[in-house]
């Protein structure tokens, strides 16, 4: 509730200000950080939600402007309809750069961010026919100043409005998904390379925009508003308010506007001023000054259906495998991890993997999940080839996975990273996410009480609202369960998921594994060292010694066979 | 010459998976500082090369101390912004020491052009690749033949191993800083004849130099040596040909083109992930 009533004292400061000043000044410093605020919000959910950097949003932030400016003076359009086609525009440039640019990640990432809005600004310099040059464009008639605060306040508002909205969206959390473990995201049918494209494109809206308001408080650009320098001032607003935070942007721009204009006198020393102010916002402010907020209100969903079974999809019959891998090989460098391991799994029945340290257990649940594509051999899940797929597509195909690691989505509640999985590759548009349609609300009222009966399932009902950061390593293995089988797989491979666990987890463990088989659910992959566990609930259990099958079979064939001895225990008998 | 510079961002990036942003800003120092001992302060110029060397060795170790150290484990853009961030206060700070308007920096190689029918050039202009492959070839030798060169190496390739092994990592993080900004500033001294002294130099030339590291591949040097030379004769030609503020569109073109191809570079290995 707080929060309400300081967006709402923040909306009625921000309404009052044209009624008590005449000072256009004051005017023109507010809508400049209006602006600020609409370009930040934007580059937040592209850097605080997704966790990837841009230093290029000035080069949007250009496309929108001169969009918008040529449309003026050109075409003669209203100012409504050059913000549009800026909007339209810009993000049809961000989701172009962003499909070439987000083939690659982190530094390399800023990179061709940098790249691209030099390039602009170049092509801006040069281009004189069309931008003008170096001297930009001229009398673009522009709106009364007043009336043009209303229109970026209100924008602004809009924008801030519109992330929220996302962040509380199937596609906020995919966005933080990917953030926080792109492996983890992608063994849910995530595609990382598409979520960040989407979130490219929204900041690049965003941003564009912006721009074309920019043009109308003017009514003049030049390149030199368009310069690396003002992408980083994007990014350090966004840092220094608060990175992922709603009112992130806000504060930020706040602060960054209206510092340099007090400090007016000071400006020999503003480059100073900023570098450490953006170095001192990373030090002690990790998450903005905003970082204090609580967490925005969640809507309970109405009622919980304790009847679902937690298994949904339909498991199909019939005696033929389920995935039948042969001759499967995998080489790193010169060391075989796995020579032509061939393996069938039953539908509905846990087969478990064992092996000693090394024996290449993990590799071949790599290669099952499309993390490494196999040098040799096939896999068919349910009658199609799934080697040499990508793991989310894989992960669409019905195969889920947990890791030896547990990768749980940090910043995430529990709820919410099993609602990650319940949702897995079905984000629809990011459109209605943002507007917060009456369909989106109810599909993400579905996901969450989905989740919930999951949580219940498993014994985690009591953590739902609990970041997934501050749970202890048996709890979070459990969490990767929940999330694996909220995408409903045909087929489940858990990497170790005793290991570390106390005796009473891992009998718990061993009771949920047991009803999930007599309650038809999906086939399970087990990974495992702990052989109590391992003979209590198999099936059939494979052995593996470097990279190969030693042997397979049922528990009590495995615990005789000598060859599996000596593996283990290193005596010839 | 931009070759050397990238370099740099190929010694940090291979000890520590991080990298100087404001490498540019290092060359930077290098020449203002070059140019105050040398043209300021007169003295001579193996001595006011020394100590713009011992500048510039500090320069990478506060750079690795105040920006990096602290985020080295955080797997955020924390370290990329904060390099930046130096960098900024670098350049405010060699601006309002030395002014904002570039000067001229005087070089016996710069006196007399050498012709070769009727294109000229300087002897200066020469040194620079000549002193830059030296260097390169010297950087190598360190990597591959001396104990401490190995165990930055090895600080590479498995930090945990490293540091298992006794290797002070922090140490050894904050050395390859210091040799990266280094090659810097002797490019600094190198350049600063033939493209006069200013706070702003800085920027343009770390940001080329970064697309040659991610032209060549920033974990290989030869890589980044030949795509040094390559981007240098790209951009010359684009500058004869149309025009000098194509030359930057050209270039950075390339990059972007390079990224989408081959996201590891010409010569780069190829990052597998870790599941």
């Amino acid at each position: 509730m707080t929060d309400r009533l300081g967006w709402a004292a923040l909306a009625i400061a921000a309404a009052l200000i044209p009624f008590f000043t005449s000072n256009t000044y004051y005017l023109y410093v507010v809508i400049s950080v209006g602006l600020l605020t609409i370009v930040t919000a934007g580059l937040n959910v592209l850097v605080g939600f997704t966790g990837q950097t841009s230093l290029g949003h000035a080069g949007l932030y250009a496309f929108g402007a001169y969009t918008a400016a040529l449309c003026v003076t050109r075409a003669g359009t209203s100012e409504g309809v050059a913000i549009a086609a800026a909007v339209v525009v810009t993000s049809m440039v961000g989701a172009a750069v962003a499909a070439a640019a987000l083939r690659v990640s982190g530094p390399y990432l800023a990179m061709v961010t940098i790249a691209f809005g030099l390039i602009v600004e170049g092509v801006l310099i040069e281009w004189g026919s069309l931008t003008g040059g170096p001297g930009g464009i001229f009398n673009i008639p522009k709106p009364g100043l007043r009336t043009h605060y209303w229109t970026v306040m209100l924008t602004a508002a809009l924008a801030l409005w519109l992330t929220a909205n996302l962040r509380r969206s199937a596609w906020g959390r995919a966005c933080l998904a990917v953030k926080s473990s792109e492996v983890a995201a992608e063994s849910l049918g995530l595609s990382a390379y598409y979520v960040r494209i989407a979130a490219f494109t929204v900041s690049a809206a965003f941003a564009g925009a912006a721009g074309a308001l920019f043009t109308f408080l003017n009514g003049y650009i030049s390149p030199d508003s368009f310069t690396l320098q003002t992408s980083i001032l994007f990014l350090l607003a966004l840092l220094f308010g608060g990175l992922g935070r709603i009112a992130g942007p806000v504060a930020g721009s706040v602060a960054l506007t209206i510092l340099p204009e007090l400090l007016a006198r000071l400006l020999d020393y503003r480059l100073i001023l900023y570098g450490s102010l953006l170095l001192l916002s990373i030090y002690w402010l990790p998450e903005g000054v905003v970082g204090a907020v609580s967490k925005a209100r969640r809507s309970r969903p109405a009622s919980l259906e304790f009847s679902r079974s937690p298994v949904g999809r339909g498991q199909g019959e019939g005696p033929e495998p389920l995935l039948v891998a042969s001759e499967v090989s995998l080489s790193f460098g010169g060391v075989m991890a796995l020579a032509g391991v061939t393996l069938a799994v039953n539908r509905q029945r846990i087969h478990a993997v064992i092996g000693p340290n090394g024996a290449g257990k993990t590799s071949l649940l790599n290669v099952l999940s499309g993390f490494y594509a196999p040098g040799r051999g096939t896999i068919m899940l349910d009658g199609q080839s799934i080697a040499g797929v990508p793991p989310y597509a894989v992960a669409r195909r019905g195969i889920a996975r947990t890791f030896q690691t547990a990768q749980v989505f940090g910043d995430l509640s529990v709820r919410d990273n099993v609602a990650v999985g319940v949702a897995g590759p079905r984000l629809g548009s990011p459109i209605p996410a943002l507007l917060a349609t009456p369909g989106s609300r109810a599909r993400e009222a579905a996901l969450q009480s989905r989740a919930l009966v999951l949580l219940h399932a498993l014994g985690l009902a009591e953590l739902t609202d609990e970041p997934a950061d501050s749970l202890a390593a048996g709890l979070r293995r459990k969490l990767e369960i929940a999330r694996a089988l909220a995408t409903e797989p045909l087929l489940l491979m858990l990497d170790e998921p005793a290991a570390g666990l106390s005796p009473a987890e891992i009998a718990a463990l061993d009771a949920q594994l047991t009803t999930l088989r007599e309650r038809g659910g999906p086939a399970v992959i087990l990974v495992e060292h702990h052989m109590d566990l391992v003979m209590a609930v198999s099936d059939r259990i494979t052995v593996l010694d470097y990279g190969r099958v030693i042997a397979e079979g049922g528990p009590d064939e495995i615990r005789q066979n000598p060859a599996v001895i000596e593996a283990y225990l290193g005596v010839t008998t | 010459m931009y070759g050397l510079v990238a370099l740099g961002y190929h010694i940090t990036w291979a000890t520590s998976r991080t990298m100087n942003f404001s490498q540019g800003h290092a060359v930077m120092v290098g020449a203002v500082v070059a140019y105050a001992v040398f043209v300021g302060l007169g003295w001579p110029f193996p001595l006011a090369l020394m100590l713009t060397l011992v500048a510039l060795a500090g320069f990478g170790a506060l750079v690795e101390r105040v920006a990096v150290r602290p985020f080295f484990l955080r797997a955020s853009p924390a370290w990329l912004l904060a390099t930046i961030a130096v960098g900024i206060i670098a350049e405010n700070v060699a601006q309002l020491s030395f002014g904002k308007d570039a000067r001229a920096f005087p070089s016996p190689l710069m006196r007399k052009p050498i012709m070769l029918g009727s294109a000229g050039f300087y002897p200066q202009e020469l040194l620079v690749p000549v002193v830059g492959l030296l260097l390169m070839g010297l950087v190598q030798l360190f990597y591959h033949r001396t104990a401490y060169g190995k165990q930055l190496k090895a600080v590479a390739w498995n930090p945990e191993a490293a540091g298992l092994m006794g290797i002070n990592i922090p140490r050894a993080v904050m050395a390859s800083y210091a040799l990266s900004a280094l090659l810097a500033g002797v490019a600094g001294v190198l350049l600063a004849p033939l493209l006069n002294v200013s706070p702003q130099m800085g920027t343009i030339i770390g940001l080329k130099a970064f697309a040659v590291a991610i032209i060549g591949g920033l974990s290989s040097a030869p890589g980044i040596v030949v795509a040094g030379l390559g981007y240098g004769l790209v951009e010359s030609f684009t500058a004869g040909y149309v025009s000098t503020r194509a030359r930057e569109i050209v270039g950075f073109g390339l990059v972007i083109l390079v990224l989408v191809v081959r996201p590891w570079g010409l010569l780069g290995e190829k990052l597998s992930r870790r599941v």
